[in-house]
């Protein structure tokens, strides 16, 4: 699928390996590609930047949903972080990021594009209906429909 | 850290919290066995204290903590 990717989902995919070391996981999921895109220089960068989505505010996000999830089941998780350990170990690719991109391929043929493109990436995580990606835009006040449109 | 463990009312909110409980036990887990070598505990200990076996423990950890520059015990 690599050589398929346009220049700036290769970035948006190496780079979401280094953001999931960078915050502690030991998995590179939907979550962290969605910082990484939300850095691009291209349509779906864009779209996310319009709607408030720049990644120091991905990040943020990503941690208050980890808190607000441990919460609902009594675990206050506030002010913890045991990431400097993980720091040293290369996350693996985690499931939801894998069904992102297996997403995204559908896109692009839906769409009649050879090449893999960012915006492809963006409509490939939204379709996901459960895990931190819907939570955190339904958290944002984001319609996800609308973002979609957007693309 | 741990107040009063509740099962949330949608099973959503309850998955969730599996996958986000997995990735702290997995956050953990790296802090305290480095925190053990760094102590000169050895792999055998380390491992029958996680319940798992030497070679689990040592080829999830070895090369973070070689990285890290913590001083191995090799038995």
């Amino acid at each position: 699928m690599f050589h398929r990717f346009t220049e700036p989902v290769r970035v948006a995919v190496i780079d979401a390996t280094a953001i999931a070391r960078d915050m502690g996981a030991m998995t590179v999921e939907a979550e962290h590609l969605l910082v990484s895109l939300a850095a691009g220089n291209d349509p779906a960068g864009h779209a996310l930047r319009d709607v408030g989505l720049d990644p120091g505010e991905v990040r943020e996000a990503i941690r208050r949903d980890f808190e607000r999830v441990l919460g609902r089941v009594g675990i206050d998780a506030a002010g913890m972080d045991l990431s400097a350990n993980c720091r040293r170990t290369t996350p693996r690719w985690g499931a939801s990021a894998k069904q992102g991109l297996e997403r995204a391929l559908e896109e692009a043929k839906r769409r009649g594009d050879r090449r893999i493109r960012a915006e492809h990436i963006l409509l490939g995580l939204l379709r996901a209906e459960h895990g931190a990606v819907p939570r955190i835009l339904e958290g944002e006040g984001i319609d996800r429909d609308e973002l979609t449109g957007r693309l | 850290m741990l107040t009063d463990l509740t099962s949330p009312e949608d099973p959503a909110d309850g998955l969730a919290a599996v996958v986000a409980l997995r990735r702290l036990a997995e956050q953990l887990e790296a802090a305290e066995v480095e925190r053990a070598m760094r102590a000169g505990w050895n792999w055998p200990d380390v491992a029958e204290a996680l319940g798992v076996t030497r070679q689990a423990v040592h080829k999830k950890h070895a090369k973070r903590l070689i990285a890290a520059g913590v001083e191995l015990r090799r038995r």
